[in-house]
Formats: C-alpha cells, structure tokens, sequence
C-alpha cells in the first residue's frame, strides 16, 4: 500500500508543484496583499479591509465594473447569434460552404492588439471618410464618443469572437443525428419550426460551451481595449481589467489594485459558475 | 388511402453509381407492400425517393394520380418510422407523438385524445411521460410506430424497424404491425432484408437485387413461382438447393445419377438441354417405397428441429438440405435414402437464370 501511495503522489507531483508554485500560491498572497497598504516597493502595513472599503466607493471602478457588464452581454449576445447563424450557412448546402468556414475563423488567428489598430483605423479613416461621401455626421466621430467607442469594441469583439464560436456550433450541428432532421421534416415541420423545436434544444451543450467562453473572453477584455480606444474619452471606455492595470501600474498602488482583482475574480467566478449550472439543466442527454 | 404509382424510378448518387434503376410499381389502397433483397440493392434508396428525402434522378412517382417529384416531404402526407426510431430526445413519449400534430396547429383537446388512442392501441399509456432514454428498445419501437399511427397520414413508410429487436420481440412485433394494419388499413410500404418478415406480412413482395426489381408478387407467388434463380434461393429458409444437370428425355442426369421427372412437370423443349432445377427442402424427404426419385446419400449433418430433422447431405458433389420426418431414427454419417420430389422442381437456364415455364 505504502510504495502505491508514493507512486500515486510522484505521478501528481509535477502537476501539483506547477499549480501550487503559479497558481495557488500567488493566489493566496495575492489575498493577503489586497488586506495592506503595499505599493509594488515595500510590502507595507495591515490595514484590514480598508481597500474593499475603498473600492465601494471607486466610482472610476464602479463604472468600469458597469461598462464591463454592459459590454460583456451585448458582446455575449451577439457573438453566439451570429456564431450560431454562420454555423447554420456554412452546415447548409451551399457550395463554398469550407471557404466561408476558413475565411470566417480568420480573425480569430490575429492578436487582439493588432486587430484593435486595424479596426481603429477602420472606424476613424474609413467610417470617416464614407461619412463625409455621404455626408453623415454620425459616421465621423467613430471612437470619440462613449456611445462609439462602446460599440465599436462590441464590433471588434464581435468579429474576432464569432467565428471561433462558428466552430464550436459547427462542430454540435454536425453530430445532429440527420435521421432527427428527416423524422422532423417528414412530421412536417418547416425549416424554421425545424430550427426551433428539434436543432435549436438539441445544441444547447454547445450555448454551455460558447457563453462560458465568450462571457469570461468579454470580461476579461484588455488588449483590444488598450489599443482600439485606450479607455477614451474621459476613461469613459475603460474596462475593469485596464482599470485594474492603471491602478496598480499607473498609481503604483498595488494592494488596492489586487482588492480590485479578487473582487473581479469573485465576479467572473460567480456569473460563469452560474451560466453553466444554468444552461447544463436545460441540456439533454442523446 | 392512397394509391401510389412509380414509373421508371432512378437514382443516381454522387459517384455515378445507380443504387435504384428502372423501378416500375402501381401500389393498390390498403396494400401492405415489403421491398425486400439483400444489404446494399438500393430498398432504403426507393423508400427515400418515395419519402421525399432522397431526389429522384429521372422517373415520376405519384400518390393518387398527383405527381410527388417536387414535393417537400412535409407536404406528402407520408408518416415514416426509421431503422434506429429517430424519436427527439428532448420530448417525452407524449411530445413525440403529439408533435406534428402540433405543427399542424391541431386543438390541444384532439391531439390529447388522438395520442391517447395510439397509445392505448400499441401500450404506451404508462410511459407518455418518460423521455425516450428512459425506454428499452421495444417500447421505443412503439413509440416510433404511434408517432406515425397519430398522424393519420395517407401512406406509412417503415425502414427496417424491427432490426434493432431481439428475435423473439421481433417476432411479437411484426404480428403488432400486421394487427395494426389490418385496423388501420393503410397504404404501407415495408423494407426489410428478412425474407421471413417479408412473407408474413406482405400483400405483395417486391425483390429487389442491385437496384433492379427481380419479382413483384404475392407471398405465395413468389415462393412457388420464383421468376429466376435469385428470388428462389432467397425467398425461403433454409433456402431452396440448385442442381446442375441435363435433361435427358424424362430424366435429370447429374453424373451418375438419374432421377425420374414426371410428364407434367417437365416443361416442354429441354431434352438433351443443360439446366438448372432447384428443389425446396420440404421436396427433398423420405417416402416409404423406393422409386425413380429416391437416391442414397451419405448424412453429412443432421439437426433435429422438434418435428422434423433437417438433413445436410451431398449429391454428386453438391450439398443440400432435405426435411424428414422426425419419427424416424437418423444419425449423421449413415446412408439414407432421399426422395426428390421431382414434380416440385423448378427448372432455371444455366446462362440467363430465368426460370423455365
Ligand atoms: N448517399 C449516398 N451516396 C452514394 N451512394 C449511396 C448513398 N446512399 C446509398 N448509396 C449506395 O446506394 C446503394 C443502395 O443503398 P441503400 O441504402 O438503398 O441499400 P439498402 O437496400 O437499403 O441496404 P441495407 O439493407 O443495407 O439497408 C448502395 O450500393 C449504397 O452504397
Ligand atoms: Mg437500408
């Protein structure tokens, strides 16, 4: 028994030292940092739970904490509709259905920060300049508002996220039983009712899949933020990640910075944990 | 109630190959039609085309003189129960059943009595609540089988359903199909490759060998009447033995053996003439007295059946099976004497496989 139990510990060691080196023990200090006065230089003193009481009253936070909401569930929302949408045109019969396939993933295969210059360009010279052809104001002033600068990071979420999740749904449309469809069509339903009564509740392990990642993708959004709007104007578009970023580097006051980031960490946690208990119930088993 | 006519039917897949050629069938009222034949000569292919779910590359069907060739499956009024049930997984028992009702925007009140009656009809009554995971592979099959039945639809179409069944369900479902139909005495078409289901269920049988109809008939016609060499080794159990041979005046020679065939059964022009005969098992037995037909073999295998034994032996080089009476005392690797029936023979060409009238 004795030389099983040790054998059993040298299989998990490596795992466990990575994981307790990288993970849990920064993650523990991280925890006792967000209780003091630290600022990145000396480790500084106790001050009990001074920091969270601190943040409550952040509005800068709080208002990156809303922004960040907002935006991760029209970004949720979004990505899966049209995700699930270019799974349903690319699984259809059309002919160029594996062209369409690799040229919607695309996106998905560059940096988020080079995806946010291009896409800055795209709404401050090209939005411009078509505004100024057509002569609408309201294409000209893409990113220098609050209101565009919310949906342009929406836009660019959007469409670097929706065809990573294209293939998630392909990859459920596809082990679609075809007999289900057939017994559906010869029942007599329409292509719609089709969609709604037998495909639509039969993919929904892959909503699971698709809302945890894009809800944790969202709320965690840095690069894209950094470079489309930089959290401009006013740091009016500055989501919690980059708002956490500038406390702890730009203020240099690290200890707050980290209360801020386990509150975050606790959010996240809850809404993801919630989102697949929630969406697991309304699965079926095959 | 519908009557079906299919003219010229062909399907050509992808890769060229014709899976249905030629297909020619006037399907009555009330007929309950088996295509049967081996895996592969293209059943499923025709009951799709009929269904709607397959294209039909060039020939017309039509269900009461309308043709069907550019209509939605959902449109023909065609109920179908597929080989692995396809039942939704999300629904129970009762969603199953009550759904294309649904879509036909039926009032809850009629869909809940029609869906009572079919589960009334097959036993369902207990398990309307249950997800179809939470059934055994019988029930199941019932359930596919109300899903078509509530339907009242013009046509059923059945896709092997009872395949996935062990035998002895099998068996107590093909007498629940029959049942049903004779009740509901609609228009069915039945694909199988058991040629037991085929005889015991059908009005008609269809025979079909790569993609090309062999014989269409009654259960009883194409047992006794089998129109070539194929439908007669395939429709029987254990299938009727193949003799080659000549004909030499009244007599079947085969090397050294020469077995009697009298006057009428002999088909006129063969003498001197190669041929095929095939003989069924139950015409290959004992009789009490010797006579032209009975020929000594060596008993290679015998199994006694209850009734009757079913004798393995070889004739000139060629093994058989014959049926005997069990009453009498056999043992393989003894010598017995075998009575050909010679007046039940059936004689084939050599070259063409048809049978000889
Ligand atoms: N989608 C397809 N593409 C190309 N060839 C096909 C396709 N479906 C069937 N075939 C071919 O068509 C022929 C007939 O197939 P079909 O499924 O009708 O046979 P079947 O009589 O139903 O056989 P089984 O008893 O095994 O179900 C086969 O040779 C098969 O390989
Ligand atoms: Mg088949």
């Amino acid at each position: 028994m004795r030389t099983k139990d040790f054998a059993y510990w040298l299989f998990l060691a490596p795992v466990l030292i990575a994981l307790t080196l990288v993970v849990v023990v920064p993650m523990l200090l991280g925890v006792y940092y967000s209780f003091t006065s630290w600022n990145g230089i000396t480790t500084g003193e106790f001050v009990g739970f001074q920091n969270y009481i601190d943040l409550l009253k952040d509005e800068r936070f709080l208002d990156s904490l809303w922004f960040t909401t907002k935006f991760s569930v029209v970004s949720v929302i979004l990505i899966n509709f049209i995700g699930l949408s270019l799974a349903l045109i690319v699984t259809s019969r059309i002919k160029s259905s594996n062209l369409l396939r690799t040229t919607f993933f695309m996106p998905n295969l560059i940096g988020g920060l080079i995806l946010g210059f291009i896409w800055q360009f795209i709404f401050i010279k090209v939005f411009a300049s078509v505004g100024e052809m057509v002569g609408m104001e309201s294409l000209q002033v893409w990113l220098s508002t609050t209101e565009t600068g919310f949906w342009g990071l929406v836009i660019l979420m959007s469409w670097q996220m929706a065809g990573y999740i294209m293939v998630i749904y392909i990859a459920y449309l596809q082990g679609l039983p075809k007999e289900l469809l057939e017994a559906s069509e010869i029942d007599g339903a329409s292509s719609f009712q089709r969609f709604r009564y037998i495909v639509f509740p039969l993919v929904a392990p892959a909503f699971t899949v698709s809302m945890f990642l894009t809800l944790s993708n969202t709320f965690k959004l840095y690069d894209q933020n950094l470079s489309l709007t930089g959290g401009g104007p006013y740091n009016s578009t500055e989501m919690v990640a980059m708002e956490i970023f500038n406390t702890a580097f730009v203020q240099n006051t690290f200890a707050y910075a980290q209360a801020k980031a386990i509150i975050f960490f606790v959010i996240v946690a809850i809404v993801a944990l919630f989102q697949v208990y929630w969406n697991k119930r309304r699965e079926v088993e095959m | 109630m519908a009557k079906l006519l299919m003219e010229q039917l062909t399907k050509t897949y992808d890769n060229k190959a014709k899976a249905v050629e030629n297909f020619n069938l006037t399907v009555e009222d009330e007929e309950f039609i088996v295509f049967v034949g081996p895996s592969g000569c293209g059943k499923s292919t025709t009951l799709r085309m009929i269904a709607g779910l397959e294209d039909i590359s060039s020939g017309t069907f039509s269900i009461d003189g309308k043709k069907m060739n550019e209509v939605e499956p959902k449109d023909r009024d065609i109920a179908m129960v597929f080989q692995n049930y396809a039942l939704y997984p999300h629904m129970t028992v009762y969603e199953n059943m009550a759904f294309s009702l649904k879509l036909k925007k039926m009032p809850k009140a009629e869909i809940k009595e029609r869906v009572r009656n079919a589960a009334e009809i097959l036993g369902l009554m207990d398990y309307l609540n249950r997800k179809p995971k939470a059934l055994s592979g019988g029930q199941r099959q019932r359930v596919a089988l109300g899903r078509a039945i509530v339907r009242d639809a013009k046509l059923f179409l059945m896709d092997e359903p009872l395949s996935n069944l062990d035998s002895k369900l099998r068996v107590q479902m093909r007498t629940e199909i029959s049942k049903l139909h004779q009740r509901l005495k609609t228009t069915t078409i039945y694909v199988t490759h058991d040629q037991t289901e085929a005889m015991t269920m059908a009005t008609r049988i269809v025979i079909m060998k790569d993609g090309v109809i062999q014989q269409v008939g009654t259960p009883k016609e194409v047992y006794d009447q089998p129109d070539n060499v194929f439908v007669a080794g395939f429709i029987g159990s254990p299938a009727m033995n193949f003799f080659n041979g000549r004909i030499e005046g009244n007599y079947f020679v085969m090397g050294q053996t020469k077995l009697l065939i009298p006057d009428s059964a002999l088909p006129n022009g063969l003498d001197n003439l190669e041929v095929i005969i095939g003989l069924r098992p139950e015409h290959i037995t004992h009789k009490p007295d010797k006579d032209q037909s009975t020929v000594e073999v060596n008993l290679d295998v015998v199994e006694l059946m209850g009734s009757e034994y079913m004798v393995y032996a070889t004739l000139e080089g060629r093994s058989f099976v014959g049926r005997v009476d069990a009453n009498l005392n056999l043992s393989a690797g003894t010598v017995f004497a075998m009575a050909f029936e010679m007046d039940k023979a059936r004689f084939f060409d050599p070259t063409t496989e048809k049978r000889i009238k």
